[in-house]
């Protein structure tokens, strides 16, 4: 009973002293959704959605599309101008990727599997978990975590709480849990929005109950071993876990800072840390490249830095920003993510658990 | 005196290199209103730290109704309520929401009795304002309110009267000892000697991380005798002569025309009688009554609130056996 006063006294101080945080990211979510449509509006002609076209219909253009793309190919390397001759960036290698591009599609059309962009709602679990919203939306629940320890530190109101009748190890998981319940919450209303918008974009919300077909390992051709397919709310909740899993690790990493620091300080390694790792990962990824000619080599620095977009961006090769780029993107890879965030999750948490019971507080 | 509520034995801090407590030792009886004294960096706020569970000792323990104050801390806060130096509220709130708050981390909230405190502190009329509108004096009175939530046995105030102008002063030590006469035991940390002296039954006196003075504030301001002004017709010729009688020092007064004796044991027939014999003539001879400050500085060689009371102060004389601290 007490915990569940505690969770709640911290989702009214979170409420109380941040909602215009909540505000602001409303704002800027109806800023961009009333930009879009104004684009839309004006280079469509039109006020209505588009009509909705059939992934069938989508996944015949896109063969179309690579076959023509082959052809141009297939042209440069008879005329001689294809760039290297072998190695992962030669003109064969591009032609055996773009040849598997239309097997695999093929195979889906045959098998009447839909692909993972099919469906408004399935691009909306990518792009709302892994997109560029994302991106800046786990930043804020960086700082905003960082408030409930270092900044309750710095205001000297953690030293009245801690003074009261309570475990230590009690009021971080309730701060912790608190946290995690306003971030599911954003999490969840950006999908819906995102969803909205792609349901608009694509002139229908489309099923959601139908099922829908990913590779295990992108880089082999598709096939019965190579291909699992899932129903669409396994697909988004599978999505959705892994962003707050991704939001759970930045939540892990303030605390830990935050155990120690003082608000601003605490603030300012956590988001140094959230957009200083993706970006020396991404240089140290380019030399290695660079050197090797091979963006395998680099695929390894995926498991050692805090990449909290990584699942998501793994079954996606769209949004895929880890420093090892593309290679590996599937479902085997985003297992590989997965495990390696909820390391990296375990390690904050546990951290910030044994500092913060035993801090000596100044009060 | 009844069982102690609080019970610090040969208690020890080190800051790094920094010695801030020392095995002190002393003990607060339920029901008292117990004074902490000691000028900047004696270690009261260190020890308050410790009592609130917010630091654990480098030595000895620190115990409230018996529990360890760091590895049994939520039973001993189950006991004390208390504000800090400088009160620690919520500014984005209101001062009701502010008690609610604090009040959920007991169990479940009593608006009666959030009311009750709200009137009890005379905030009743701006509790539902935010609290970051409030002046210094209105916060200390909220974190009072917010120390008392729950009626604990025990209050620990670190320098309540902060920021309060004296009609504030004068109603919180109205309060305290109101809530002193219901039973409620009172650790009252402060600079104010005067405020210390008007309400507390008992007085330590921390100085570079150990007492130097423990017990009852009677005993402690008589422990080093009696004293005298005595206004004389002739300062220079009256010295001379009170200077020759054994046991006795003697300074110039304050007051024009007086000079200030101290001495071990009663002598103030003896003195009148060697001045009245030697011709000077004696106006009156007062019985002075040592205040709390003379045996504070005299124990830590600091005047209170004065810009030396930071800075590193001369060796203070030895501990005053009354009142020893506890072994």
């Amino acid at each position: 009973m007490l915990f569940v006063s505690l969770v709640r006294n911290e989702l009214k101080k979170t409420w109380r002293s941040r909602w215009i945080v909540f505000a602001v990211m409303g704002g800027v979510f109806l800023l961009i959704a009333g930009g879009l449509y104004t684009y839309y509006v004006i280079s469509q002609g039109r006020w209505s959605p588009p009509p909705a076209v059939a992934w069938q219909t989508t996944l015949r253009a896109d063969i179309a599309n690579y076959q023509q793309q082959l052809g141009f190919i297939e042209q440069a390397k008879q005329q001689g101008n294809g760039g290297p001759s072998s190695g992962p960036f030669s003109i064969d290698s591009a032609i055996t990727q773009v040849k598997q591009r239309i097997a695999d599609d093929q195979y889906l059309l045959d098998n009447n599997i839909a692909p993972l962009q099919s469906y408004s709602i399935t691009v909306a679990a990518l792009f709302a978990m892994g997109g560029i919203v994302m991106f800046l939306i786990i930043r804020i629940f960086g700082w905003l975590a960082s408030e409930e320890i270092a900044g309750e530190r710095s205001d000297r109101t953690l030293a009245i709480l801690l003074s009261r009748p309570m475990g230590r190890t009690q009021l971080l998981l309730a701060k912790a849990v608190a946290s995690f319940l306003i971030s599911l919450a954003v999490v969840g209303v950006t999908f819906l929005i995102v969803y909205a918008v792609f349901a608009f974009v694509e002139g229908s919300v489309g099923p959601v109950t139908s099922q829908v077909g990913l590779a295990v390992d992108a880089a082999k051709p598709l096939g019965a071993s190579n291909l699992v397919v899932m129903p669409i709310p396994v697909f988004v909740l599978m999505c959705l876990g892994a962003t707050m899993l991704g939001v759970l690790c930045v939540q892990g990493m303030s605390f830990l800072v935050s155990a120690v620091f003082g608000r601003w300080a605490a603030i300012g390694i956590t988001l140094a840390v959230l957009f200083g790792a993706p970006l020396v990962s991404t240089v140290v990824a380019v030399i290695i490249i660079g050197i090797s000619q091979d963006p395998n080599k680099a695929h390894f620095l995926n498991y050692l830095f805090v990449n909290v977009l990584a699942p998501v961006s793994s079954i996606s090769a769209v949004f895929g920003n880890g420093p090892g780029g593309s290679a590996g993107i599937g479902l085997g890879e985003f297992e590989k993510e997965l495990v390696t965030l909820a390391a990296w999750t375990v390690a904050f948490f546990a951290g910030a658990w044994l500092l913060f019971r035993r801090k000596q507080e100044a009060g | 005196m009844t069982a102690p509520i609080v019970e610090v034995d040969r208690l020890s801090k080190r800051y790094g290199r920094v010695r801030a407590l020392n095995e002190i030792s002393f003990s607060v009886a339920e029901g008292e209103v117990f004074g902490f004294l000691g000028p900047n960096g004696a270690g009261k706020t260190t020890t308050i730290r410790l009592l609130l569970g917010l630091q654990h000792p480098g030595g000895g323990t620190a115990r409230i109704g018996g529990h360890d104050c760091w590895t049994d801390h939520v039973a001993a806060a189950k006991l004390f309520g208390a504000t800090l130096e400088q009160p620690a509220l919520y500014g984005f709130l209101s001062g009701r929401d502010n008690l609610r708050l604090f009040a959920r981390t007991l169990g479940p909230v009593d608006e009666g009795q959030i009311t009750k405190l709200l009137d009890l502190v005379g905030m009743t009329e701006r509790a539902n304002d935010k609290v970051k509108r409030y002046s210094m004096g209105m916060r200390q009175r909220l974190a009072l309110a917010q120390a008392m939530l729950g009626k604990p046995r025990l209050l620990i105030l670190d320098e309540p009267t902060n920021g309060l102008d004296p009609n504030g002063i004068h109603g919180l030590r109205i309060l305290l000892r109101k809530l002193a006469e219901e039973g409620m035991t009172i650790f009252f940390s402060s600079h104010l000697l005067a405020e210390v002296e008007e309400l507390c039954d008992r007085v330590v006196v921390l100085h570079r991380g150990e007492v130097k003075a423990a017990g009852p504030l009677s005993e402690l301001m008589n422990v080093k005798g009696f004293q005298y002004r005595i206004d004389v017709s002739d300062v220079d010729e009256a010295m001379k002569i009170v200077r020759s009688l054994d046991g006795l020092t003697v300074e110039p007064g304050t007051i024009k025309d007086s000079i200030l004796v101290s001495s071990d044991k009663d002598m103030a027939r003896a003195i009148n009688h060697a001045l009245v014999s030697a011709g000077i003539g004696v106006d009156q001879l007062v019985h002075t009554h040592r205040g709390l400050e003379d045996v504070y500085i005299e124990l830590t060689g600091v005047a209170p609130g004065s810009p030396l009371s930071s800075a590193p102060a001369p060796p203070p004389p030895p501990a005053t056996p009354v009142g020893a601290a506890k072994p």
